[in-house]
């Protein structure tokens, strides 16, 4: 009952991100966010880094055995059954169910580490760094099998290993109640698990270059993945901040320190595309009327202060019409204010409802509206990578190059003299700088 | 409650008989009005949850059990040893005096000796007829004990910490009466010349309690990482028990405003109007209302 209403929820996204493409791509030369190797990308970020978010947040519950340690724990192992269909289009069935076989396994280490770290058994803990290690071994090798190569295994292997570095590093600091360190360390392996999605769908698209015509890493897509992975961070720590804010957890203030970092990030983006006067918009915005008013939220609901909490929900609505009237201005329409709002609305909404759920107790539903909730994040970066993407292409373009170098000779010189070889050389390194310069004014241009 | 809100207007009052009666027909007595913050009112600056309410009573009832209401004072340097009475304002807003010249009086609407405070008690220095209770009161100097006994026989140490002279118009009312977070006993009494509108000057004896218990509670530390984030002010809570909440104060031309008070559950962060550069910063307060140092400040 529960796993099918989780899929139902995640089918959107899976259907949006279908890994193998089935239409060809659009004949024009306008810069999108939008191609298969876009989408792919795109459903690894939500899927990698969804993983992570549960992995580590579901161990710090079980730490803490929180009353929803469970439920954060089943969205963890539900996040794992989802990658399987994802990989099932790449690479078939089998590949599938070997993927799942080593994949979701590898989460049950997860509570070893939690068990080890509260009954202070470095038995159990040695034991499952050896099964962690034996993890990354079978998954790099796994990887390295299913690109053919593309992603070398020990590429893969190094990956993995920073990335099981890191949750345990999370949650080693959240037991020792280093919780700067902590949040220090979830934002870095929160955007690691974009690098294995960039380097993953790199594969991919190189091993399969007639199914995926555009790269995964186009200006464009590059853009998508960051407002991505910005949008799903905010989320999750916004999520998580509330709850934990609920809680009076002793790090709470330490994930709304993660959030501003968040923001200030998000800042940095905008900054890249609009300048300082739009980041400093975008900041004021973004602040005034959402991070504080979800804030207010909790400490109201802590008072049982209802009018406190009518009043910055209506504040939310607020943001929703001052961020969209942002949005609409700065990408000059291509992101229209009704569309906007309503989009935002949805996302606060999801992030009322995950709270909300979790104050009454209702652990399950509360994982089931973060998993939606993370989820709708990585539809932002499309709508509003796109909108960028349209305003200014020539940011965006995607620089033309060939494959292979041209065949400027049919060979009937060689012999005549070297004067000729060393003139037809210098033609081909003209070709070749005029190649370099153009990728690099294009790269300096962005 | 009443007490904390209880608007008195105070002068220092000279303690010999005679010039009490001449200051009663005065038409025209310095009179400065004050308001005496026994302590600030907690519960209506931060929004506290219920159980951070009960921690606060808690905490005032043991902070109150440290407190005796004195009926007995001994100053073994200058042999006093005499009853304490209970003395109000009176009508003209002056600190009543002791009815009895050779006993003294605890200014009753203040604060309770050992409390956190000012708790004030005054003698005379002489009456009509010769030398009063407080005539000896300044021989007394830095280090001298002053000892407060209740009815019950529980004894609270003082020591004397400095000794002042003012001029009676003049004499700095709040820091005698007002708020603050140490516990203070401060005994006043007549000095100087005496002429038509009674002696021209008070003299003071500031003490506080001698207390190892107390001397051993842990400082409140201070708020960190305070940064300003565009219009976003945050800063990082301070992890102690006994923290309620956080004042915030904004700073323009030199001028420190509070402008906030936010409680510990609540997210460390309000947004600020960051206009004229200003500037901020955050101090943290327990449950007795202990203000801890100010943070950095922004910029």
């Amino acid at each position: 009952m529960k796993k099918k209403t989780l899929n139902k929820i995640v089918a959107p996204a899976l259907a949006l991100g279908l890994l193998v493409p089935t239409g060809v791509q659009a004949d024009d030369h306008m810069p999108t966010a939008s191609t298969p190797a876009g989408d792919l990308r795109a459903t690894l970020d939500q899927l990698l880094s969804e993983h992570y978010v549960l992995a580590v947040t579901s161990m710090m519950k079980g730490y803490d055995e929180a009353a929803d340690a469970e439920a954060a724990m089943q969205a963890l192992d539900q996040n794992a059954l989802d990658m399987t269909p994802a990989i099932s289009s790449v690479y078939g069935e089998e590949g599938g169910m070997k993927f799942e076989e080593i994949f979701a396994g590898h989460n049950d280490y997860s509570s070893d580490f939690v068990e080890a770290a509260k009954s202070d058994n470095e038995e159990l803990r040695m034991e499952a760094e050896a099964e962690v290690d034996e993890f990354v071994e079978e998954f790099s090798t796994f990887l390295d099998t299913a690109t053919e190569g593309n992603l070398p295994k020990a590429a893969a292997a190094d990956a993995i290993e920073l990335h099981e570095d890191q949750v345990l590093s999370v949650f080693d600091n959240y037991v020792e109640g280093d919780y700067e360190e902590a949040y220090m360390t979830f934002r870095e392996g929160y955007k690691h698990m974009f690098d294995i999605s960039k380097a993953l769908s790199n594969a991919v698209v190189m091993q399969m270059p007639d199914k995926f015509t555009t790269g995964a890493d186009t200006p464009a897509v590059e853009l998508r993945s960051t407002l991505n992975s910005l949008a799903g961070e905010h989320f999750a720590l916004a999520a998580i901040g509330m709850q934990k804010g609920y809680d009076q957890a002793e790090d709470y203030d330490y994930v709304t320190w993660a959030e501003d970092q968040n923001t200030l990030d998000f800042k940095a983006a905008i900054q890249s595309i609009y300048g300082d006067e739009g980041a400093a918009q975008f900041e004021k915005v973004w602040n005034s009327d959402h991070i504080t008013a979800q804030g207010d939220i909790v400490a109201a609901t802590l008072e049982g202060d209802e009018a406190m909490i009518e009043d910055a929900r209506m504040r939310l609505d607020q943001f929703a019409v001052d961020f969209s009237t942002f949005l609409d201005a700065a990408t000059e329409g291509n992101l229209p204010q009704a569309a906007g709002e309503e989009a935002i609305k949805q996302h606060e909404t999801l992030v009322l409802d995950t709270f909300d759920q979790y104050v009454a107790g209702d652990a399950e539903a509360a994982w089931m509206s973060f998993r939606e909730g993370y989820a709708f994040m990585f539809g932002v970066g499309e709508t509003l990578g796109n909108a960028i993407v349209t305003q200014m292409p020539d940011k965006f373009e995607e620089t033309m190059m060939p494959e292979e170098m041209p065949e400027t000779g049919l060979g009937g010189a060689q012999e005549q003299s070297m004067n000729s070889l060393y003139a037809a050389l210098a033609v081909l390194g003209g070709i070749l700088l005029a190649f370099v310069t153009l990728r690099k004014r294009k790269v300096s241009e962005q | 409650m009443n007490k904390r809100h209880l608007f008195l207007a105070l002068s220092l009052f000279c303690f010999s008989f005679w010039t009490w009666t001449s200051a009663q027909e005065s038409s025209s007595p310095p009179v400065e009005e004050k308001q005496i913050e026994e302590s600030p009112d907690l519960t209506a600056e931060f929004s506290l949850l219920q159980e951070e309410v009960k921690k606060l009573r808690l905490a005032e009832e043991e902070e109150n059990a440290k407190a005796v209401t004195p009926v007995q004072i001994q100053i073994p340097k200058i042999d006093v040893d005499t009853a304490v009475e209970q003395v109000g304002v009176l009508e003209n807003g002056q600190m009543g005096v002791p009815k009895d010249e050779n006993q003294v009086g605890w200014f009753e609407p203040g604060v309770t000796p050992g409390s956190k405070g000012n708790a004030v008690i005054a003698g005379h220095v002489d009456s009509k007829t010769g030398p009063a209770i407080f005539y000896q009161l300044d021989q007394l100097t830095k280090g001298d004990d002053v000892l407060i006994r209740d009815e019950a026989g529980n004894t609270l140490r003082f020591r004397v910490t400095k000794t002042e002279r003012y001029d009676t118009k003049t004499a700095p009312i709040e820091e005698i009466f007002g708020a603050t977070s140490n516990r203070n006993l401060n005994l006043i009494t007549c000095s100087g010349t005496f002429g038509d509108g009674g002696y021209d000057e008070r003299f003071v004896v500031y003490t506080e309690l001698v207390d190892t218990e107390l001397n051993e509670t842990v400082d409140l530390e201070t708020p960190t990482a305070v940064e300003l984030k565009g219009n976003l002010l945050t800063w990082h809570a301070v992890r102690q028990e006994s923290v309620i909440g956080y004042r915030v104060y904004e700073v323009v031309d030199g001028k420190a405003t509070h402008i906030e008070s936010v409680p510990s559950h609540a997210r460390k962060s309000i947004e600020v109007t960051n206009e004229n550069d200003a500037s901020y910063y955050v101090t943290a307060i327990d449950q007795l209302g202990n203000e801890s140092k100010p943070s950095q400040t922004t910029n």
